[in-house]
C-alpha cells in the first residue's frame, strides 16, 4: 500500500517555506527562533481553525464565504449571553459558538441544496444576511475588554508550554489546542471516514456519486454544518485573543482564507485538496505577515506578497493542466 | 438453454407525447453475450434504464433471478445484480483506481469508517478476476480511457454483479484497446456473467454477440442468431430499410491541387509526411489511433504547430498558425470530439450554425438576427438536420444530427479544404448514410476533403485516395485504380496491422 503523502503544490511550498526562512535568516538572524514559530502559530491559529472547515466545504465542491460572519455571530452572541447568565466558564462560549455555527451552517446547506444555486452567491447573501441580524436585532456595541468576560481573556493569554530564556518568556498559545483539534479531527474526517470519501466522491461527479449511492443533501448538510462549527469555534478564539467583541470586525477577511486554501492547492472545482497543502498555503501567508518587519518592510508588502502568491500558485497549475491537455491533443489556448 | 437472469415482459414506457419502448419482451440469460442495437432514439437506452430501475415502466413485468417486479427500484436491480455501465463511466477523476473499484461495495456494507486495506484488497482481487493489471495508486485522471473502462467493471464485478450492461463501451477506445476488452468481455461470459452489450460498431457486435436484439422506434424487431444475419441484414432491421453506401468517384475536371503537403514533420507526432489533394479529391486517412492522423490534422488546421515541411495552399507556401488563420485561408476541421471541440452544446442550432462566420453577418459590429436565422434554417434543410426548430440546443439532438449541425457550421464559411477527423463517432446507420452522401456531393461540387477513419467500409466508399499511416510515418498510398481492387481491404488492414506488429515487437 505506498501511497505518497507529499507531492506537486505540497513540494513547491515546503521549498517555498524553506527558502525564505533562509533568506529572511541571513538578513535579519533573530528570525531563527522557536519565538517566531509561536508567534506565527498564534497569529494564524484562527484561520487554521476555519481553514479546515473551507477544506472540506471546497472538496466537496462548494465554497463557503459566510463563515466570517457565522464566527462573529457565535463569538458576539456567546459572549453576551455570557454576560447575561453571569456564566464565566471558557467552556460555555464554545459551546453556544459551535452550535449557533452549526445551526447557520445548516441554513447554507438547505439554502444551496434547495435553491440549486452556486454556493458563492447563497453564502455572499448569508454573509451579510447573518451579520445583518446579529448588528439590527441582536447588538451593535462594542463589548470592549473592562467588561468581557474574565475567563475569555485569559484563555487569549493563557499559555500550554511555557518557559524562560535570554530574550524573555517564550509561550505557545492555548489556541494551539483547537487548531491541532481541527487539524486531526478534518485530516481524519476526510481519509477515513465514509462521508469524507462522500465529500471528496460529490467534489468529484455529482452524477457518479448519487449512482454511488450517496447523498448530496446529507453530504451538503454535513458539510457546511462543519465549517460552521469550526467558524463558531474561532469566533470564541478571536474574541480572547483581542479581548473584545466589536460588531464589525472579521467579516470581509474571507479572502485571505480561501487564498490560503488555494495556495494550498485546493482546486475552487472541488474533489481535489489536503489538509497539509491548506496548512501550509496558510502558513505561508503569515509567515510572509510576520516576518515583513525583520525585513524592515511596511505591512503594505503584505498584500503585494499574497496577492503574487495567489496568482503564482493557480498559474502553475493551469500551466500543468495545459501541458497535460496538449499531450492529449486538447487545445484550449 | 442456461438459466435465465432477466425477463422483462411487455414493457412499455412513454415520455410526453413519445412511445420509447412498446411492449417489449426480452430474455437475457446466464453466461451470454446479449447485444441491444438499434439506432438512436430506437429504445434501447430506455430499455436499459427500465430493467436498471432507474425509469419505471408504464406497463409490463421485469423478472430478476426469478423474483417479479412490476415498479423496479435502482436499489432493487442492484441487490438483484444487475449492473450498469453508462458511457460516462460515472467515475470519480480524481480519486485513485483502487477507491474508484471499492467504494460502491464499501459504502453498501454501512460502515461509517473507510478501510483502505479493505478497499485495496477488493480492487486488487477484481483486477485479477479480469486478469488485467492496473495502477491501483493512479488517479482516474492519469489512467487511459482503455483501463477507466476496465475500472468500471472491476466496479461492478465488486458489487456482486450477475448481469453487466455495457452502453458503448468502445467508443473511446484504439482497436487494440478494444481487442483487449472484448476478450475481457468474453472471459466475463466464460465465467457465468450475463452481459448485455450495446455498441454502434456492428463489427463488434458480430465478434462477440451470442444473441442480438434489434430495436426500432420503441419497438422490438425480434431476437437473432448472429449467424443468422450480417451487417447488411442486420442494417436492415435497424433502419427498416435497405442501407447502401454508394461509392464515390470523383468528377471534378480541375485537377491542380488545393493543398501540397511537403516533409511535414513535428516530432514525437508524425514524421515526414508528404501528400496532396486536389479539388473534389476525398482523401481517406487511415492508421490506429496514434499513428499521428489526429496530429496531423491537428497541424493543417493551425493547433499543434508542426516542426519543419512545407504547407502549400492554392499554390502558396502558407504557415497556419492558428485556428483563426486558417479559416481565413479556407480550411475547416471537423473534430475528433465532437462534444468538447465541435460544438456549444447548451446554445441553439442557429448560434451553432452561425458560430464560425459570426464575422460575415455582422452590420455595423451588430449581429443581423435575420441573416443568422436564414442560414441556419437553409443549414438545417440543406443538411436533413431533424430538429423541432432552429432554437433547439443542438447538445438535445441525436448524435447523428449534432454532428451535422457541426457540419453546417464550417459548409457555411464555404471552406476549399474540410478535414473531417472520424466524422461519424457516436452517429446511427441512418444517419451515417446522409452524412456520406452530403460529403460526396461537396466534394462533387469541388471541395477538397481529407477524412480520417477507423472504419473500413466508411473508407472505401467514400474515399478517391487512401493514405495509410502507421508509426507516425505515411506507409502507403493508394489510388483510384489501386483502390478498385478485390483485395484492397485486406491489404489496408494488413498495412496497419503489420506496422501495429512492428510497434509492439519494439516495446
Amino acid at each position: 500500500m505506498k501511497r505518497v503523502l507529499i507531492n506537486g503544490p505540497e513540494k513547491i511550498l515546503i521549498a517555498i517555506i524553506l527558502l525564505y526562512s533562509i533568506f529572511v535568516t541571513i538578513v535579519n538572524p533573530s528570525f531563527l527562533s522557536l519565538m517566531t514559530l509561536f508567534d506565527i502559530i498564534r497569529s494564524a491559529s484562527c484561520t487554521m481553525v476555519v481553514a479546515m472547515g473551507l477544506l472540506v466545504v471546497m472538496l466537496s465542491g462548494g465554497i463557503d464565504v459566510s463563515f466570517m460572519s457565522v464566527a462573529l455571530f457565535g463569538g458576539y452572541v456567546s459572549t453576551l449571553l455570557m454576560m447575561q447568565t453571569g456564566i464565566n466558564n471558557i467552556a460555555f462560549p464554545f459551546i453556544v459558538s459551535t452550535l449557533i455555527g452549526i445551526a447557520l451552517g445548516l441554513c447554507n446547506a438547505l439554502l444551496v441544496h434547495w435553491l440549486r444555486l452556486p454556493a458563492f452567491i447563497i453564502t455572499l447573501g448569508t454573509q451579510n444576511l447573518f451579520h445583518g441580524i446579529m448588528t439590527t436585532f441582536i447588538s451593535d456595541s462594542t463589548i470592549g475588554s473592562g467588561i468581557l468576560p474574565s475567563s475569555l481573556g485569559r484563555f487569549g493569554s493563557a499559555a500550554i508550554l511555557q518557559f524562560e530564556t535570554e530574550s524573555g518568556l517564550m509561550s505557545l498559545t492555548a489556541s494551539f489546542v483547537p487548531v491541532a483539534a481541527a487539524v486531526v479531527l478534518t485530516w481524519f474526517i476526510i481519509n477515513r471516514t465514509m462521508i469524507g470519501r462522500g465529500v471528496v466522491a460529490l467534489g468529484n461527479s455529482e452524477e457518479s456519486a448519487v449512482r454511488a449511492g450517496f447523498s448530496p443533501l446529507k453530504i451538503r448538510l454535513f458539510v457546511y454544518a462543519y465549517i460552521g462549527a469550526l467558524a463558531g469555534i474561532m469566533g470564541v478564539m478571536y474574541i480572547a485573543q483581542v479581548r473584545a467583541a466589536y460588531p464589525n470586525k472579521l467579516v470581509g477577511d474571507e479572502l485571505m482564507v480561501i487564498a490560503g486554501a488555494v495556495i494550498g492547492g485546493t482546486k475552487s472545482t472541488g474533489g481535489q485538496g489536503k489538509v497539509l497543502g491548506v496548512l501550509l498555503g496558510t502558513l505561508v501567508i503569515y509567515l510572509l505577515n510576520s516576518t515583513l518587519i525583520l525585513l524592515g518592510l511596511s505591512s503594505s508588502w503584505n498584500d503585494l506578497f499574497v496577492g503574487a502568491l495567489l496568482v503564482i500558485s493557480v498559474a502553475i497549475t493551469s500551466y500543468q493542466t495545459r501541458v497535460k491537455n496538449r499531450k492529449n491533443l486538447i487545445f484550449t489556448e | 438453454m442456461a438459466e435465465i437472469i432477466l425477463r422483462a415482459e411487455h414493457i412499455s414506457k412513454a415520455f410526453i407525447g413519445v412511445q420509447a419502448l412498446d411492449d417489449v419482451s426480452v430474455e437475457i440469460h446466464k453466461g451470454e453475450i446479449h447485444c441491444l442495437v438499434g439506432e438512436n432514439g430506437s429504445g434501447k437506452s430506455t430499455f436499459v434504464k427500465t430493467a436498471s430501475g432507474v425509469y419505471t415502466s408504464d406497463a409490463g413485468t421485469i423478472w430478476l433471478n426469478g423474483h417479479s417486479y412490476t415498479k423496479l427500484t435502482p436499489t432493487q436491480a442492484m441487490n438483484e445484480g444487475v449492473q450498469v455501465i453508462y458511457q460516462d463511466l460515472s467515475l470519480f477523476p480524481h480519486m485513485t483506481v483502487a477507491e474508484n473499484i471499492a467504494i460502491n461495495c464499501l459504502r453498501q456494507t454501512g460502515k461509517k469508517l473507510m478501510n483502505w486495506k479493505e478497499a485495496y484488497r477488493i480492487a486488487s482481487e477484481q483486477t485479477k478476476r479480469i486478469g488485467v493489471s492496473l495502477d491501483l495508486n493512479a488517479t482516474i485522471m492519469e489512467t487511459s480511457m482503455a483501463n477507466r473502462q476496465l475500472t468500471a467493471i472491476c466496479r461492478a464485478l465488486a458489487q456482486d454483479a450477475k448481469i453487466l450492461f455495457m452502453d458503448e463501451p468502445t467508443t473511446a477506445l484504439t482497436k487494440q484497446e478494444v481487442d483487449n476488452l472484448l476478450k475481457v468481455v468474453v472471459e466475463l461470459k466464460a465465467a457465468g456473467l450475463a452481459i448485455v452489450f450495446i455498441s454502434h460498431k456492428l463489427d463488434e457486435v458480430f465478434r462477440v454477440a451470442d444473441q442480438i436484439t434489434i430495436f426500432r422506434d420503441g419497438k422490438k424487431v425480434g431476437d437473432f442468431d448472429p449467424r443468422e444475419l450480417d451487417q447488411k441484414k442486420l442494417a436492415y432491421h435497424m433502419t427498416g430499410r435497405d442501407v447502401e453506401y454508394p461509392r464515390y468517384k470523383r468528377s471534378v475536371a480541375d485537377d491542380r491541387p488545393v493543398l501540397q503537403v511537403e516533409g511535414l514533420t513535428k516530432k514525437g507526432n508524425y514524421q515526414d509526411i508528404s501528400f496532396e489533394v486536389r479539388r473534389g479529391d476525398i482523401l481517406g486517412v487511415t492508421g490506429l489511433l496514434g499513428s499521428g492522423r489526429t496530429e496531423l490534422a491537428l497541424s493543417l488546421f493551425g493547433l499543434n504547430p508542426p516542426d519543419s515541411g512545407k504547407i502549400v495552399f492554392e499554390g502558396q507556401a502558407v504557415s497556419i498558425t492558428s485556428p483563426y488563420h486558417a479559416k481565413k485561408t479556407g480550411i475547416a476541421l471537423l473534430p475528433e470530439d465532437r462534444s468538447t471541440q465541435g460544438m456549444f452544446p447548451d446554445r441553439s442550432i442557429r448560434e451553432n450554425i452561425s458560430s464560425a462566420m459570426v464575422d460575415d453577418i455582422v452590420k455595423c459590429g451588430i449581429l443581423d438576427l435575420e441573416r443568422e436565422k436564414g442560414l441556419a434554417t437553409d443549414s438545417v434543410a440543406r443538411l436533413k438536420i431533424r430538429t423541432p426548430s432552429i432554437e433547439t440546443l443542438i447538445g438535445s439532438l441525436s448524435g447523428g444530427n449534432q454532428q451535422k449541425g457541426v457540419i453546417a457550421k464550417w459548409v457555411a464559411t464555404d471552406p476549399k479544404l474540410f478535414i473531417m477527423d472520424t466524422p461519424t463517432v457516436g452517429v446511427d446507420i441512418g444517419s451515417k448514410a446522409e452524412i456520406y452522401e452530403m460529403i460526396q456531393r461537396f466534394a462533387s461540387e469541388g471541395m477538397a476533403v481529407i477524412m480520417i477513419t477507423d472504419e473500413m467500409e466508411e473508407l472505401l466508399a467514400n474515399s478517391n485516395r487512401v493514405m495509410v499511416m502507421a508509426d507516425q510515418r505515411c506507409v502507403a498510398k493508394l489510388d483510384e485504380e489501386e483502390l478498385a481492387q478485390p483485395d484492397v481491404e485486406k491489404r489496408i488492414a494488413d498495412m496497419i496491422g503489420s506496422a501495429y506488429r512492428k510497434g509492439t515487437e519494439k516495446r
